[in-house]
């Protein structure tokens, strides 16, 4: 199992045996197919951060269903930023590796 | 590594999205044209309304398009919500012209797509959309020659009448 990317709270993984990939997550790891990652990434974009600080938000708290409702999360103000840039950075390292596929 | 995520996706991530996003401007536009088809028939434009309602038809089908082609290739495609759908209207011609401003927009935005494809090499979307481009062209077509029709008939009484029973032919001055 390869590291993809770490933030401050979460790690990626890409286990190429399986074919999948894991996260782990402060207090548990999941698996994750590609589509259900792809569909993580989608709940994450959907995150509006902004609501966080103008009082829409004002308990500050994400909740995230994954991989069809088979795990539950709650992720607090910090976090969710967290969580932003880690997707992203998964995301840039997956498309780095097929850069990195394609040209050798 | 693997790429694992060529393996399971055809579309670039970045293309998916702005394709997810094209399937919202479709749907938006599908029924945007309904409004106007409504309107259309509340004040007796018979023709007008027709066209429109196969106008809301056509986006329909360019959304579900899109729409298979994401889930054909192994992306995920998000059902769209549709809201700020405008129902008031001053007057036929308003509702050409807004017609033809959608339909730019639309342009504009597969073309960016078509940019971002290209940045991106994937091709594969790029030879896809060749089918919206051509399309795009004969939907700008279509509105303008129907505001040309407003300038040569007018948009009052009998002129307006006879404009809207012109209005099922200007949509195929082409294959004719």
């Amino acid at each position: 199992m390869k590291v993809l990317h770490q933030s401050q709270f979460f790690i990626s993984y890409q286990c190429d045996k399986q074919r999948c990939f894991f996260i782990k997550f402060p207090h548990k790891t999941i698996q994750l197919g590609f589509c259900q990652l792809l569909a993580f990434r989608q709940q994450v974009k959907e995150i509006d951060l902004e609501a966080h600080f103008n009082g829409q938000n004002p308990h500050g708290m994400e909740m995230l269903m994954l991989c069809n409702r088979e795990h539950f999360f709650i992720f607090n103000t910090l976090e969710s930023i967290d969580l932003k840039e880690f997707i992203t950075g998964t995301f840039a390292m997956l498309e780095l590796n097929s850069l990195l596929t394609t040209s050798v | 590594m693997k790429d694992l995520v060529r393996q399971k996706l055809s579309i670039h991530v970045d293309v998916m999205d702005l394709l997810n996003k094209q399937i919202e401007q479709e749907a938006h536009s599908s029924s945007a044209y309904l409004a106007m088809a409504s309107w259309c028939d509340h004040n007796a434009l018979s023709y007008s309304a027709d066209f429109f309602y196969e106008q809301a038809a056509e986006e329909r089908e360019h959304m579900m398009k899109i729409f298979r082609y994401i889930n054909d290739n192994g992306g995920t495609a998000y059902s769209p919500e549709v809201g700020g759908v405008n129902h008031d209207f001053k007057s036929l011609e308003e509702i050409f012209e807004n017609a033809l401003d959608q339909e730019i927009a639309i342009t504009k935005s597969i073309h960016n797509l078509v940019g971002k494809c290209r940045k991106v090499n994937d091709y594969t979307t790029e030879y896809f959309l060749q089918w919206f481009i051509a399309e795009q062209m004969e939907e700008e077509q279509t509105m303008r020659r129907a505001l040309e029709l407003f300038d040569l008939m007018g948009t009052e009484g009998l002129g307006l009448k006879l404009l809207d029973e012109r209005i099922p032919k200007i949509r195929n001055k082409n294959t004719e």
